[in-house]
């Protein structure tokens, strides 16, 4: 079963950036991911199309060619995430980029979810009664 | 794509027996995915750190984001991951994230 890493705006932009102060931290999640894949173990970085527009990553643009790199896939704001999300957010009052991270959560089939981010405790509230790996940025 | 008759038989078999997937070709073509997809995001970050040889992580940030990523309870002690790197890179100059987190947990032990 799959290991499914979700980032969120903090960790994309310190990604994105080599002068972002933690792009080398952002940097060693991946190459750890990257490690774990040689050796055929199965995990996913997933990036919540959201966050990706919170980012300011547009993946035609020069500047995401980097990023673009990095096997990143995007989970998309589809019609039944859009509903899951939006009782998050109402619940929770969270940004729809942050709603939007609960309802990949929610909806993941994942053995383990871990969320990269700069605002753990969001996360954490977020993720309701699933079970969340917290990464903080 | 020739494969040796022994993996060939061993794929068949996982199929068969452990419903691996659904076919030993997707078992195949899935494996050389993952492996492709491995190289290429490999090669990415190689390339980056060529442009920007400060932004490679060392040791101790490659543990830390390996106990972040899996929860470790080591994960919220950074400077004792740190220590550990140092500790067995003296040693084992190629010793990987894994192995560190080992050690680190090793040291935790009380003495018996």
């Amino acid at each position: 079963m799959t290991d499914l890493v979700i980032l969120d705006n903090e960790a994309i932009q310190a990604l994105a950036s080599p002068s972002h102060s933690k792009h080398r931290h952002a940097l060693a999640y991946v190459q750890v991911i990257a490690s774990r894949k040689q050796r055929a173990i199965d995990i996913q970085t997933v990036v919540p199309t959201t966050v990706r527009v919170e980012a300011g990553w547009d993946r035609a643009s020069r500047a995401g060619a980097f990023l673009n790199r990095l096997r990143i896939t995007d989970s998309p704001l589809d019609p039944a995430a859009a509903n899951t999300a939006a009782a998050i957010r109402i619940r929770s009052g969270v940004s729809v980029a942050d709603a939007h991270i609960g309802a990949v959560i929610g909806s993941a089939q994942a053995a383990r979810i871990t969320v990269v981010t700069s605002d753990p405790a969001d996360m954490r509230r977020i993720a309701g009664d699933k079970s969340v790996t917290i990464a903080a940025i | 794509m020739r494969l040796p008759a022994a993996l060939r038989e061993a794929a068949a078999l996982a199929v068969a027996e452990l419903g691996v997937a659904p076919s030993a070709t997707a078992l195949t073509a899935a494996a050389l995915r993952a492996m492709l997809e491995a190289i290429v995001l490999q090669a990415a970050l190689n390339q980056h750190y060529q442009d920007y040889p400060r932004a490679r992580p060392d040791l101790g940030d490659l543990v830390i984001a390996a106990a972040q990523l899996d929860g470790h309870p080591f994960a919220t002690q950074p400077e004792r991951l740190r220590r550990a790197a140092a500790e067995i890179t003296a040693s084992h100059p190629a010793a990987t994230p894994d192995e560190v987190l080992l050690w680190a947990e090793a040291r935790a032990m009380p003495a018996a």
